[in-house]
């Protein structure tokens, strides 16, 4: 499990960092999204052991980062957004290269980086030199490095960024492959909807601190709470539009195609209070639900007093 | 002990190369055709007074040990200063501190590597400077204490190539100012020797014609031990005790004004060697302290206008 407690840090005067909480669950895949300059980047960088916190802790199974800096790297493997390529070096030979990093050699050493390449669908590549490689396979074998020690967390910060449709689908597949192995990962991205198709958590973080952290269902729910009630009634359309006018937690009523939009507070206790209630009137109703929300819409609004410039999406949303 | 993972992987990378190769080539050729001209010319002046000069042998000694001392001083900031900022530039860096090899250990490597290839060049000169032995005058362990010199003058080299490649993000400031270092201790220190001799004997001179007497000597006074920070003034002890040029050639002690003799005057090579091996530790504390992480690392000014909008600091 990691776990950060009131974590900070500053560049000069500028605070990236501001106390920052965050909790993620042995085996979840926590998507960690915010606005450029939140501090995704330099919570990555100092959860990678690149970067100390002015204060705070950081604890990973039990590790204190502070206390046990270099027992910390052991810990967690890192993904960056580039991929740096050493010229003159051949697959298997920057495998083993990193796997001596961490002081694995010899035969082991050999038999982990083959079932790596394997995993990440490099195999047949061992013997190609690593600036041949394409981006999509530079990256997989990124991720393929990253796991060399296998690490307790996996922290990925924009790995599809560059890369095209396919090797980004590719991409997502191999780590959704290892969440399903248990590996427990952190990823950051842009591409929302790609996060909300496989995290199982998420986090949002915004000018150094959480502003929300949950599972992927309760922060859907979420979403989907402040989306519009959409009612569909077969006759009695007067009937039903007096019984929403009279109720409180609708707050503003559309129609649009003859269906009713509205704009609905309450839980979903008081959702079906109320479709109880058109029943009860003998209004026939044929559809009574919520639109579906997106981790966009969410996004926006969260951030909304940010500039919108900032805000670049790599895909069309699709949720 | 395991072997130091940063240096074999710049072995593997450095034997795939064409660079080594050519370093190599262009040294040797430069050196054989410097033999060859000893030899020519010693060939001819026999030919013409039909009598055999020994003391070109040792001409070629000196020769060569100067080539092979100005090739280590040339090659070192290049070969060292792009070690760390490439890694940098190639976004390497990271995922090697992300590992569990420390900023000493990727300094260390760095190092080694470098050494190992002024090795290679000194190992492939022993047959042109070796040359003297056939005639004498030059012994086995002259020749190892001039290649110990040397060691200690590409330590010190590459200390400087690395440390300035730690400190910078790009190669090529990273290339500039270890060139520039270099010449700041290899020139500079001369210089500023030069000039407080000159200026303490211009006042010395006028003090003599003002009271009517003879000018006594002066020398640059304490700023003569910054020579001992000078490699090539080292070199300069080192020849000058092997060849005998004793009578002929002034002590560097005493180049700048005569000065009474004392122990560091006297022991100026070993003393030296010792400055300049240790300041190379200093150089390379520099570069792992800049590679430790939690430092306060500076911000390029993109960084600062990219945070001013809102954006990412990298």
């Amino acid at each position: 499990m990691l776990k950060i407690e009131n974590l900070k840090k500053a560049y000069g005067k500028h605070p990236a960092l501001d106390g920052l909480n965050l909790t993620i669950k042995t085996g979840a895949l926590f998507g960690f999204v915010g606005p450029n300059g939140a501090g995704k980047t330099t919570t990555i960088k100092i959860l990678a052991g690149l970067m100390r916190p002015d204060s705070g802790t950081v604890i990973i199974n039990g590790v204190d980062a502070g206390r046990e800096y270099r027992k910390l790297k052991g810990l967690v493997g890192y993904v960056p957004d580039s991929f740096g390529v050493y010229d003159n070096l051949k697959v298997w030979e920057y495998m083993e290269f990193f796997a001596s990093c961490y002081g694995l050699d010899g035969l082991m050493a050999r038999r982990r980086c083959m079932a790596l390449l394997e995993q990440a669908g490099l195999g047949d590549r061992a013997d190609f030199f690593v600036d041949a490689l394409s981006r999509g396979m530079q990256q997989r074998l990124c991720l393929a490095r990253a796991l060399i020690h296998d690490p307790a967390i996996l922290v990925m910060d924009e790995p599809s960024s560059g890369l095209d449709p396919r090797s980004r689908t590719e991409f997502k597949e191999l780590v959704q492959e290892l969440n399903e192995q248990g590996k427990t990962i952190l990823i950051s991205s842009h591409v929302l909807s790609e996060l909300a198709q496989m995290c199982t958590d998420i986090g949002v973080i915004e000018q150094g601190r959480m502003v929300m952290e949950g599972s992927m269902k309760e922060i859907m729910e979420r979403v989907d709470h402040s989306n519009p009630l959409l009612i569909t009634v077969r006759s009695d359309m007067d009937r039903a539009m007096a019984i929403l006018r009279s109720h409180s937690c609708v707050r503003t009523i559309s129609i649009k195609n003859d269906c009713i939009s509205i704009s609905f507070t309450g839980d979903s206790q008081d959702e079906a209070q109320l479709l109880q209630q058109l029943v009860d009137a003998e209004v026939q109703v044929t559809s009574f639900y919520r639109q579906q929300g997106n981790l966009e819409s969410l996004f926006m609004e969260i951030t909304d007093h940010e500039d919108k410039e900032v805000l670049l999406y790599e895909g069309k949303p699709d949720l | 002990m395991r072997a130091n993972p940063i240096y074999k992987r710049e072995r593997t990378v450095g034997s795939r190369s064409i660079r080594l190769p050519m370093i190599l080539t262009v040294f040797n050729s430069i050196l054989a055709l410097v033999a060859l001209l000893n030899m020519y010319s010693m060939v001819s002046q026999v030919e013409v007074t039909a009598e055999i000069q020994y003391s070109a042998f040792m001409e070629l000694y000196t020769f060569g040990a100067m080539i092979v001392f100005a090739m280590i001083l040339f090659i070192m900031p290049a070969l060292t200063a792009g070690s760390i900022s490439g890694e940098r530039e190639r976004q390497t860096l990271d995922l090697l501190l992300s590992t569990q090899v420390t900023g000493l250990e990727v300094a260390a490597g760095k190092l080694m590597a470098s050494m190992y290839n002024v090795l290679l060049l000194l190992i492939s000169s022993l047959p042109v400077m070796a040359l003297s032995f056939v005639y004498g005058g030059i012994g086995l362990w002259d020749l190892a204490f001039l290649i110990l010199s040397f060691l200690a003058s590409a330590l010190f080299t590459a200390s400087i190539g690395i440390c300035f490649s730690a400190l910078c993000r790009r190669t090529t400031m990273a290339t500039a100012l270890s060139y520039g270092m270099l010449v700041l201790f290899v020139v500079g220190t001369y210089a500023v020797n030069q000039f407080i001799w000159s200026m303490a004997n211009m006042e010395m001179t006028g003090y003599a014609n003002q009271i009517g007497g003879i000018g006594s000597q002066v020398n640059s006074g304490g700023f003569l031990y910054l020579l001992l920070l000078n490699p090539a003034v080292t070199f300069y002890e080192i020849i000058r005790g092997q060849m005998g040029w004793q009578e002929t050639m002034t002590s560097a002690a005493q180049w700048f004004g005569s000065r009474p003799s004392n122990l560091v005057l006297e022991a100026w090579v070993p003393v030296s060697v010792i400055l300049q091996v240790a300041l190379a530790g200093l150089f390379l504390a520099a570069a792992v302290w800049r590679l430790s992480p939690g430092l306060p690392r500076r911000r390029r000014s993109g960084e600062k206008k990219e945070e001013s909008q809102g954006k990412q600091p990298v």
